[in-house]
């Protein structure tokens, strides 16, 4: 069995990296008592398999962490928790409420599910990912055309950082959809979706592309894509009650 | 209350580990501003990464965040990429709760742990919009503090801090508050700069630099005396009783990115006694006070369970001193909550404490990194040190970590010692070589990592008459010792280098003049200079030249047992004579037992205020006076005398 949640990271706490955003979890898990399993070996590590890493700087209202579970400590769909909560059990919402507690402010469980332990990791199965991003010194306009040029041609020629040398690559392929939306106290909104595979593009790519001489603001993740049964879907859908504007 | 965040925030992606600047630790406190409160913003001037853990202004940050009519916030030093951004964006200092700006503050308090930081203090003044200076201030300006070991010789960064606290902060801070807060209440109107100083100069612990006229005769000092009849002549550290009313911090922070010692921090006891003559933490944090077990269990147990983390450090300045040890690492894995899965470190292990069962004990868990401190090569080098460990002790410790799964270990030592021949030094080499062979008893894997420092003399302890190495000797003395075990690739050797080393030496026994060297290193762009990326030591060279001052005086001479030393001003308890006597038994190599489990001989650390050892067993851990077993009183059959000057060779 395994736990799947799906988290949001907002805020302040945008500028902290993926590696810490494990340990945060780590810690907020052994604080609940989840009953995690261990590697093997010298230094046994908690077993936790994010989705895509989200790169620091970045906001997420769609970060999905698997977690898989001790098969016993799963009894009629509640878990039975161990170490500082040894002797308790929670539903899945009482779960959802300690890890919030738990959390640091910026970072919230916005729901989790109990499943089998089926298909390929989180990371081999995102196929996309759909961001929000806002253009620091933008105009609206130019990148309305930009966007519309972009969209029209065959090429488009990003720099891309490979260690110490600059790539230039054509990422027309992994933009699947890319449209302006509005503004922001910061200057125009674009909201795109960007490939996973062969490589993850990044929204911080497209602004040079769409409004060059300008900045990132701040980029949202607003949906990691899998396809499940030929459909594109998330591997954890929001609940109806619960709007992600909310989080915001 | 202003905040800078929105201003701060757009800068943060251009920097490097951006989450240094934002806060939000578990344990941080972000409504706690009060517009009526004295508020103290409390500052490493280090990175984040490595003054986050410091307990000392962890300790204060809650006591003071404890009290209704005061609250604390927290600054670290931003490092060099986020300052240019900083700088051209002009945006002051900030505290990391609330990012308001430091000048908003009514008192910016320095922890000093370590001299090389010195010139990152005065960046944090400079950033924080104030005048470096401390008399270029004007009166509504906050307040410059700062307390810590290196306090303990304030006089180099006298020119740029308002006052200092020597000392033990829990009880002082708290009078400090009251003073600054009734002038706060005035309004700070002009001239009252100079009153609240005066009035702090009268807080038993507080030593105000502008309050003390300081008089020399060429390169000597003659004399630090008060300018008023009401400020004390000499000022007496602040030592709290019983560690055991001060059970904080109780809330430890809980840091967002990885920073050192990233785990619960459980001080176990403070002060030691062992009397190594090297040490100044060893001398200024007399006498021994234990925290009791059962309040030790308490903190550990539900400190784990708020954090979440899963190792635990027992910290103090001996840990495998405290009365038995063992039933402490016992209890900690055995704590339920943990599932057996908590790890131990004990840092600072005493060979001659560190048994099989202490090992046994802590292997239990996850193995942590195992550090020794035999400190030197040789049984008369550390006869001279008063680190009376033998070969045996050492080896009977390494037997039992690699006994116990351990592969590696990482052995500590000090060259540029007091009589230090090439022999003591290569002695260093045949004792790794040593412990890599029992290793090998155990382990194919086994390996020792040795950390070589260069000795500097530290105020108040008894070396602090002792003449520094020079840079090109510690040098030699590294490379000598590196040509001897080169060819052992099981033995990693890693060294301190000899320049920050004098650097180190300039700022450890300088007196205020050394302020002028310190102001020109850091105009020049010298920060971060514990950094090798940022440490140059031809700035400092320069910058004692265009102060007119001499490395040589500083640093590398002998001092005479009638000279004025810039600290003599400041008391640790220390008796001069005790520590002269005990230099003068150093030279002679006569050990002295560790007065926690023998009779006092009065150094003064006790007697002077009126307090005594908190220690629950009355025995050593290990048996006899230091576990070896030694007449410590034999000494050796020559006695050594200092290499003068001009000499070449051993010290």
């Amino acid at each position: 069995m395994r736990l799947r949640l799906r988290f949001s990271k907002i805020g302040k706490v945008r500028f902290v990296g993926h590696r810490d955003v494990a340990r945060i979890i780590e810690r907020g898990l052994r604080r609940c008592g989840v009953p995690v399993t261990y590697s093997e070996g010298f230094s046994p590590r908690v077993r936790l398999s994010f989705g895509l890493a989200l790169p620091t700087c970045y906001e997420s209202e769609a970060e999905y962490l698997d977690i898989p579970l001790d098969p016993e400590s799963v009894v009629d769909g509640d878990v039975v928790c161990t170490g500082w909560r040894e002797g308790t059990t929670n539903s899945i919402e009482q779960l959802r409420t300690a890890l919030n507690e738990a959390l640091p402010t910026g970072f919230e469980v916005v729901t989790l599910v109990i499943e089998p332990k089926v298909g390929p990791s989180l990371q081999e199965s995102i196929i996309s990912c759909t961001w929000r991003f806002d253009i620091r010194g933008g105009n609206l306009e130019l990148v309305q055309r930009a966007i519309v040029a972009a969209l029209e041609s065959s090429t488009i020629e990003a720099d891309r950082k490979k260690k110490n040398e600059i790539l230039r690559e054509n990422i027309r392929d992994g933009i699947y959809d890319l449209r302006a939306d509005g503004t922001s106290e910061l200057g125009p909104i674009v909201v795109a979706e960007l490939s996973a595979k062969p490589r993850v593009i990044r929204p911080s790519e497209l602004v040079e592309v769409l409004a060059p001489g300008t900045e990132l603001g701040v980029a949202r993740r607003t949906h990691q894509w899998i396809e499940r049964e030929g459909a594109r879907c998330e591997p954890l859908a929001l609940n109806n009650s619960r709007t992600i504007k909310d989080l915001a | 209350m202003t905040s800078l965040w929105p201003r701060l925030e757009p800068l943060l992606p251009r920097v490097e580990k951006p989450a240094r600047y934002i806060g939000c630790e578990d344990g941080a406190r972000t409504d706690i501003y009060k517009p009526e409160a004295t508020s103290w913003l409390l500052t490493y001037p280090d990175t984040y990464e490595i003054g986050l853990p410091n307990q000392g202004l962890q300790i204060l940050y809650e006591l003071l965040n404890e009290r209704p009519d005061a609250f604390a916030e927290r600054s670290y030093a931003p490092w060099t990429d986020l300052e240019a951004e900083m700088r051209r964006a002009r945006l002051p200092l900030f505290s990391v709760d609330t990012h308001r700006p430091a000048a908003e503050f009514d008192i910016i308090a320095f922890n000093l742990s370590a001299e090389l930081v010195y010139t990152n203090v005065l960046n944090c003044i400079d950033l924080a919009g104030l005048r470096v200076r401390a008399s270029e201030r004007d009166d509504s300006d906050p307040l410059v503090g700062a307390g810590g070991h290196c306090a303990y010789n304030p006089e180099p960064l006298a020119d740029f801090v308002d006052f200092f606290v020597m000392g033990d902060g829990e009880e002082v801070i708290s009078e400090i508050t009251d003073i600054v807060g009734a002038w706060r209440e005035t309004g700070k109107p002009s001239g009252s700069r100079d009153t609240v100083l005066h009035a702090l100069a009268r807080i038993d612990g507080v030593y105000v630099p502008s309050m003390y006229n300081v008089v020399y005769d060429g390169p000597k000092l003659v004399s630090v005396e008060p300018r008023h009849s009401d400020v004390p002549p000499i000022i007496q550290k602040r030592t709290v009783a019983d560690l055991a009313d001060w059970p904080y911090p109780r809330n430890q922070l809980v840091p967002l990115t990885e920073v050192v010692h990233d785990r619960l921090n459980v001080e176990v006891f403070r002060g030691c006694t062992r009397g190594c003559r090297f040490c100044q933490a060893g001398m200024i944090t007399r006498p021994v006070r234990e925290r009791p077990a059962s309040q030790i269990r308490e903190m550990v147990s539900k400190g784990l369970e708020r954090t979440g983390y899963d190792e635990v450090s027992l910290t103090s300045l001996s840990t495998a001193d405290f009365s038995d040890i063992e039933k402490v690492v016992s209890d900690t894995i055995d704590e339920p909550g943990t599932c057996g899965r908590v790890s131990i470190a004990l840092p600072s292990l005493r060979v001659d404490a560190f048994t099989v069962g202490v090992a046994a004990q802590v292997s239990r868990a996850r193995r942590t990194g195992l550090t020794f401190a035999p400190e030197a090569g040789s049984w008369r080098m550390r006869q001279i040190i008063n680190k009376l460990i033998t070969e045996d002790d050492l080896y009977g410790a390494v037997r039992s970590a690699y006994s116990q799964g351990w592969h590696r270990m990482k052995l500590y030592f000090l060259t540029g010692l007091p009589s230090e021949m090439d022999d003591d030094t290569l002695g260093i080499a045949d004792l790794v070589q040593n412990c890599v062979e029992i290793g090998q008893q155990y382990t194919k894997k086994a390996s020792v990592t040795v950390s070589l420092g260069g000795f500097v003399p530290k105020p108040h302890t008894p070396f602090q008459w002792f003449g520094q190495n020079e840079p090109e000797e510690l040098q030699r003395k590294v490379d000598l010792l590196r040509s001897k075990v080169r060819h052992n690739k099981r033995i990693q050797l890693k060294w301190h280098s000899p320049g920050a080393s004098t650097a180190e030496g300039i700022t450890s026994r300088g007196d205020r003049r050394i302020g002028r060297a310190i102001e020109y290193v850091w105009r020049r762009g010298g920060v971060f200079q514990e950094w090798s990326e940022h440490f140059d030591l031809a700035l400092w060279q320069e910058a004692m030249n265009a102060s007119g001052l001499s490395l040589e005086w500083y640093v590398h001479r002998h001092r005479e047992e009638d000279e004025v030393l810039p600290w003599d001003h400041i008391h640790a308890g220390l008796h001069k004579d005790f520590l002269w006597q005990d230099w003068q038994d150093a030279l002679a190599g006569y050990g002295l037992e560790d007065c926690r489990w023998t009779p006092c001989y009065d150094c003064g650390a006790c007697t002077e205020y009126g307090i005594e050892h908190v220690v629950a067993s009355p025995a050593p851990p290990n048996g006899g006076s230091q576990g070896t077993g030694q007449d410590l009183a034999t000494g050796h059959l020559v006695p050594v005398e200092l290499r003068p000057r001009a000499g070449v060779g051993g010290t």
